[in-house]
């Protein structure tokens, strides 16, 4: 993680250098604002930096429908050189099924007033659905080498709208408060840790994005957060989970 | 784009499968899974409780004098000492084996010590003076004057679903009390409430049960039925089963959804049932199973103010057979087993006796 932090911020450094240089050669430029808008589809996981060994094999994984949308703003301050900003509603969701071991969990039921948890180590099989609705605000240095191609790069910070995060486990036990608790069988039960998830989210987003008509792109953009998206008080998983998304679809420039 | 798309895929499916997936994390778990004793020594299936560390063992005499060499079988990868080979010795006074097991985890972190005791039911009498608190859900259960236990209830299960500031005695359908018809204390189940985490399994009333029997907790989730198992080893033929009880029914009867029914009242059910076999029947087949030979049931379970004295004729079905179970079953709710009843009906039981022929 800490890598891939110290190679954008390098990269976000050396873009600006190349924007002051790029200003100095061609002083004829005027710049201008640019307006697009941006639609397509997100794929990706919310997902742990890397498994922990509880989780045992991943059995399935699809994307859900997870459409974005947005508006970006854009100032070419150079001939190749400009900065963007934009406003973007992203869904982004998808569902996993997995077979997990010893996986320590703190399930919190509410009914009415009363509250009930079990903690206890889970063994079985899991699915999950994952699917977080978010008002996200992407910010961006523009790479513009020629007509055809645009490559941007920066970071993005996300309020949550909606909430999904819920699925089932099944065909496993669960031991009462720990390894040597007594072994509960679990056939089937639901969980629903939905109300769980953070407001915010941030991270890094960059993207590519190929002209092929007049005023049409398309483009691919990823968006990786650093944040967890559950809060460090959050005990139903033992392991911090991110939003790792990859938008494919076009612009069109208005 | 699609073959983007489909590229992006693959390369996603990849990054999610095999090469992500760390070597499996060493066997934390440190349980006996099964004991196994010679069916030839045994009067009925020896039972592993696990929230109380205990092995029950139901020996014929023979058996119980020379000892018994088990085969135990831990989870994958734990250790048990001593030697299971070795012969397993009882002394005869307490029922208790010389020998207790410690099983020891694959990971080396977790150990559980597990006790062996011989269950033998001398005089087929309670009077219910004897009581403990288990440790640390807090419930109370009744222990014979040898401190072996010969009835369970529903509290094990209950203590599951509890939130854990609400694991105090009094919060348990079945626990003693001091208005006893003889002697200084007798039996009180309490229809109860469920709680949030069992409303999530659709289970939204508690009936105070007590029975003659175990409860296996692997199943208190999942299929709470399955999980109380009915019946001790018995030899001989009863004649009777009598006792005496008083009964007030809750106020409002609810049905499995937790909807008040107009009309309807609650009524207790007493019952015992004598089957042949060693495996013990559960609340699933207790009054169905084509094993029970006979049947002693109390015909009217409606409220009774005053202790008042039952004496139930054993209505044979079948002969009597040479290895055989009595389950004695008593709840708050007739209807407990389908999770209907009103909630504060409440059964106050004591000195119960089998008669023999």
């Amino acid at each position: 993680m800490r890598n891939i932090l110290t190679a954008l911020t390098a990269i976000i450094i050396a873009s600006s250098a190349g924007q002051v240089m790029a200003q100095e050669k061609s002083s004829s430029f005027k710049p201008f604002l640019e307006h697009r808008i941006v639609a397509g589809f997100n794929f990706g996981a919310t997902t742990p930096m890397g498994f922990p060994n509880t989780i045992r094999s991943i059995d399935g994984y699809w994307p859900e429908f997870s459409p974005a949308l947005g508006y970006e703003l854009s100032l070419r301050a150079s001939q190749i050189w400009g900065a963007a900003i934009g406003v973007k509603m992203d869904f982004k969701g998808m569902g996993t099924k997995d077979k997990v071991q010893y996986f320590h969990t703190i399930i919190t039921v509410q009914d009415g007033s009363s509250t009930g948890t079990f903690e206890g180590t889970f063994t079985g099989r899991n699915k999950t659905i994952a699917r977080n609705a978010y008002l996200s605000f992407p910010v961006s240095a523009v790479f513009t080498p020629n007509d055809n191609w645009r490559f941007s790069l920066g970071g993005y910070v996300a309020w949550k709208f909606s909430a999904n995060f819920h699925g089932d486990v099944s065909d496993g036990y669960i031991r009462n408060g720990g390894p040597t608790g007594e072994k509960v069988i679990v056939d089937h039960a639901t969980f629903d840790f939905g109300n769980e998830v953070r407001n915010f989210d941030i991270g890094f987003q960059g993207g590519a994005e190929r002209r092929v008509g007049k005023k049409l792109s398309v483009l691919g953009n990823l968006a990786w957060g650093v944040r967890p998206i559950f809060p460090d008080s959050f005990k139903g998983l033992d392991f911090p989970l991110y939003n790792v998304f990859l938008m494919l679809g076009v612009s069109y420039k208005i | 784009m699609i073959r983007r798309t489909l590229c992006f895929g693959a390369l996603l499916a990849t990054l999610f499968s095999s090469s992500c997936i760390k070597d499996a994390p060493l066997n934390p778990e440190a349980d006996i899974d099964s004991f196994i004793v010679a069916k030839s020594q045994l009067t009925s299936d020896p039972f592993i409780d696990q929230v109380n560390s205990k092995i029950l063992l139901y020996l014929k005499q023979s058996a119980y004098e020379n000892g018994v060499v088990p085969r135990i079988v831990p989870v994958p990868g734990a250790k048990v000492t001593p030697d299971p080979g070795d012969t397993l010795k009882f002394d005869q006074s307490t029922g208790l084996g010389l020998t207790a097991y410690t099983v020891t985890s694959q990971d080396g972190r977790y150990h559980k010590t597990y006790t062996v005791q011989v269950v033998n039911i001398g005089v087929w009498a309670w009077d219910f003076e004897h009581w403990v608190e288990q440790s640390p859900n807090r419930y109370m259960y009744p222990i014979e004057a040898d401190s072996s236990s010969i009835w369970s209830s529903g509290n094990p299960g209950i203590a599951i679903a509890l939130p854990s500031n609400q694991k105090v005695p009094g919060s348990y359908p079945l626990r003693d009390t001091t208005d006893a018809y003889h002697g200084s204390h007798a039996a009180v189940l309490e229809t109860r409430g469920g709680t949030p985490l069992s409303s999530l399994v659709g289970i939204r009333l508690f009936a105070g049960s007590l029975f003659l029997g175990v409860f296996d907790s692997r199943f208190g989730l999942t299929n709470p039925l399955a999980a109380t198992q009915f019946g001790q080893p018995y030899i001989g033929k009863p004649k009777s089963f009598t006792g005496y009880y008083k009964y007030t029914p809750g106020a409002v009867f609810q049905d499995k959804s937790g909807k008040p029914v107009a009309g309807a009242t609650d009524s207790c059910s007493i019952y015992a049932v004598l089957y042949s076999g060693t495996t013990r029947l559960d609340a699933t087949n207790i009054q169905t199973s084509d094993r029970i030979v006979a049947i002693a049931k109390l015909p009217d379970g409606g409220a009774k103010a005053n202790y008042t004295r039952f004496n139930l004729p054993f209505v044979y079905y079948r002969p009597a057979t040479s290895q055989m179970m009595l389950a004695i079953v008593m709840s708050s709710s007739y209807l407990g087993d389908q999770y209907q009843g009103a909630i504060g009906s409440r059964l106050t039981v004591d000195s119960l006796q089998i008669i023999h022929e």
